[in-house]
């Protein structure tokens, strides 16, 4: 059952298209009554108002209203109501052809800003000051912020001044704007972050030329480590970079690949070296321990440990053969590309790794796997020659994993199924129970 | 993004008491209960003392019921022919064993309104102490974190997710605990950090505990402020006072342990097998009913 508050950016753009000859009660009362006495569907109770008052049901809005609050970093078709707080227009070039864009901030009744394109100016010509309500717009992730985008669908309609009154006092974003430089730890660096501040140490350099449309480049990549982790980078000039140094990157940015972020800078970066005390190189080489949901939220991490507990085994998991020419994990022996091939045994765990507040899959290629079953392939294999069946391998494999509690090491990516990390080490923990017991009935007699 | 749900890790004394139940939008979008302490469970992971195992089914198509007990309560299993693989290692396990679950949670309500939660096992194992002493450590922080996330969420005028998250809690959590909040107005926090200390108990039970249940416990003297004599109440009067017993033993709402009850019991003059007979005669008077194995409530 919706209530009033959800109820009412219907009855404002049902009063909309009524022009305001019917009272919001009016509306209120009717919206209620179609919807949870005779439970209509929204979008029918709200035609049906319309044409009971004279209206045409067709002005009604089909995209989806909401405030700017409510907007999403992807939605498809969305419908605001909001003012005009600044306005620009500059022109690109768009392939090759120049193109006049807008752009600016809008803002609404609740304060909300949202900055706002215009891709196509004989559809909407935004004036600063002015009130509007934008139907079929569309929003794009920048900067972890939704970004409003007027297209060639979308529709506009001015409104009265009073629609919109946005309280007073509110910072306006001045439009196009650089964040303030974000100094940051290795382990909180996400994709797409910009001028962004970090120091590190640089635990491996290598360079290698590549070629540009400027012609030939040196171009340096290595890892970069601090207390909260390490991170892959990649540096577009020549800073004088030396392994083993302190430095302090600022006006980075981050690249991401599949979520496992990577810190780049280049011409307009500044690379200085302070003189602090900052963990040697071999401890910064240790361990890295952070949460799955830590991970979750910066979408993947480079070189990190994890620890939680195998609650489940997939599919792929123990005795595997792949095609020698692609490496594909092969079915009797034929190849999806290479067809009939002289197939390579391997060993292989596909595992989910849970810690109760958030899960991950967990790859390990034959000698992590090994290592943590204690099966070796040639065991494995002689096992299923003897049975015949490549099955008992899994079990046996899901018998030693299984409610294990475990500490892995690897990188972490993300993609539509969540979390992933290719296990570089893996190993079962064993926790001295009584005296973590003991520390925690401290911790709670203290409370 | 579509993440793997998560298998919670809650104590069967939380899961037991809870009364919500979510269904997302979508048809294949999960359900969860919603505990007093803001876990929103769809998966879980127990490790307990299986302690009784019965098939409800037939002998060619087996769905099995267990009681796994965590020291806590217990939680009720169940592993039918959707469920193969989970369904044979249960067929195999002779209670009294520790076992590992791993399972989706479920809801019944019967036609009076009551609420119950059971689990519907997708992997059952075998395992040693080692890992039930793990998985109650590990359940301990749990528990304790839903406290925390909890006690914040109460202190603020209103509660919201981004808060929580601001707080350093996971978003899962701090939208379970915000819906929590609503649903159980005031959740009985204290009554779950009895519940911590009874599992610390168990990973230390040389050491002598100052549980803050008992001491919570009226003393016999504030059950019957008259002096009682054994010998001299009437079988009415013992049903009488025993009632009286269980609705003051019954602090955590789960109902009166009958170790306690026995104990209290016997300070007034009514010994156990006496007690039984009360109990019994209570039970078929439909004055009491038993919530679990164990433990006696008044209706």
């Amino acid at each position: 059952m919706m209530n009033k508050e959800e109820l009412a950016p219907h009855v404002k753009e049902i009063a909309r298209v009524l022009e305001g000859r019917v009272k919001e009660e009016d509306i209120e009362r009717d919206l209620d009554n179609y919807l949870n006495v005779y439970r209509m569907s929204l979008e029918a109770s709200r035609r049906h108002i319309v044409r009971k008052y004279g209206g045409d049901p067709n002005a009604l809005t089909k995209g989806e209203r909401k405030t700017l609050a409510q907007l999403g970093l992807n939605e498809g078709s969305v419908d605001i109501l909001a003012r005009v707080m600044s306005s620009t227009t500059r022109e690109i070039t768009v392939s090759g052809t120049p193109k006049t864009i807008q752009s600016g901030v809008l803002a609404d009744d609740a304060g909300t800003t949202v900055k706002f394109t215009v891709w196509d100016l004989t559809k909407a010509d935004l004036q600063p000051n002015t009130n509007y309500l934008i139907r079929y717009a569309y929003t794009r992730e920048w900067n972890g912020q939704p970004e409003l985008h007027l297209g060639n669908r979308v529709v506009v309609e001015e409104r009265p001044d009073d629609e919109v009154v946005v309280p007073e006092g509110i910072s306006i974003p001045s439009s196009g704007g650089r964040s303030a430089p974000q100094t940051v730890k290795v382990s909180g660096l996400q994709d797409n972050m910009y001028n962004v501040t970090l120091t590190g140490r640089i635990l491996s350099l290598k360079n290698r030329e590549v070629d540009t449309p400027s012609g030939k480049k040196m171009m340096f990549s290595g890892i970069l480590g601090d207390e909260t982790g390490r991170v892959e980078f990649t540096a577009w000039e020549d800073f004088n970079l030396r392994e083993g140094e302190v430095v302090t990157i600022s006006n980075g940015y981050v690249k991401g690949w599949k979520g496992i972020p990577r810190l780049s800078f280049g011409e307009k970066a500044e690379v200085t070296r302070p003189k602090i005390d900052f963990p040697s190189a071999e401890e910064l080489s240790k361990e890295a321990v952070r949460t799955i949901e830590d991970i979750e939220r910066t979408g993947g991490a480079f070189d990190v440990s994890v620890h939680g507990t195998i609650v489940d085994i997939k599919k792929g998991t123990g005795l595997i053969f792949r095609c020698p020419e692609c490496n594909r994990v092969v079915l009797k022996g034929v190849c999806q590309v290479h067809g009939k091939v002289q197939q390579i045994p391997d060993l292989r765990v596909r595992a989910i790794l849970d810690d109760g507040f958030a899960a991950m899959t967990v790859v390990m290629r034959k000698e992590v796997s090994e290592n943590l079953t204690g099966i070796t392939l040639k065991e494995a294999l002689e096992e299923a020659r003897e049975t015949m069946d490549i099955e008992t391998i899994s079990q046996r494999f899901e018998e030693r994993l299984l409610a294990k509690p475990v500490m892995v090491r690897g990188t972490v990516m993300s993609d539509d199924y969540g979390l992933s990390m290719t296990a570089s080490e893996a190993r079962f923990v064993t926790l001295d129970v009584k005296s973590e017991a003991e520390a925690l009935l401290r911790k709670i007699e203290v409370i | 993004m579509k993440a793997r749900e998560p298998a919670w890790r809650v104590f069967a004394s939380e899961f037991n008491a809870s009364t919500l139940k979510i269904k997302g939008e979508g048809e294949k979008a999960p359900s969860y209960v919603v505990t007093p302490l803001g876990a929103m469970v769809n998966r879980l992971f127990i490790v307990g003392i299986l302690t009784d195992i019965q098939n409800l089914g037939t002998e060619q198509e087996p769905y099995w019921r267990a009681t796994v007990s965590d020291g806590t309560d217990r939680f009720y299993i169940y592993a039918g022919k959707y469920a193969t693989e989970a369904s044979s290692a249960l067929a195999k396990i002779e209670p009294p064993s520790f076992v590992a679950v791993i399972g989706k949670s479920r809801t019944y309500s019967s036609d009076e309104g009551k609420f119950y939660v059971s689990v519907r096992a997708e992997k059952v194992l075998s395992v040693d102490e080692g890992i039930k002493d793990n998985w109650l450590l590990e359940t301990i922080r749990a528990t304790l974190r839903r406290i925390d996330a909890m006690e914040e969420a109460l202190q603020m005028e209103t509660p919201s997710v981004q808060s929580l998250v601001n707080l350093g809690f996971p978003a899962s959590l701090a939208d379970g605990v915000v819906r929590a909040v609503e649903h159980y107005q005031n959740p009985d926090v204290n009554r779950f950090r009895g519940t911590v200390l009874e599992a610390l108990e168990q990973l230390l039970p040389d050491r002598a505990f100052d549980l803050p249940l008992p001491q919570d416990l009226p003393s016999p003297e504030e059950i019957y402020d008259s002096d009682i004599d054994g010998e001299d109440i009437d079988d009415g009067e013992k049903e009488e006072i025993v009632l009286k017993l269980i609705e003051k033993l019954d602090v955590n709402k789960k109902g009166a342990p009958l170790s306690e009850l026995i104990k209290e019991s016997a300070k007034l003059g009514i010994e156990e097998d006496e007690l039984e007979e009360i109990n019994n005669s209570l039970l078929d008077k439909g004055l009491i009913y038993e919530p679990t194995i164990g433990r006696m409530k008044r209706i």
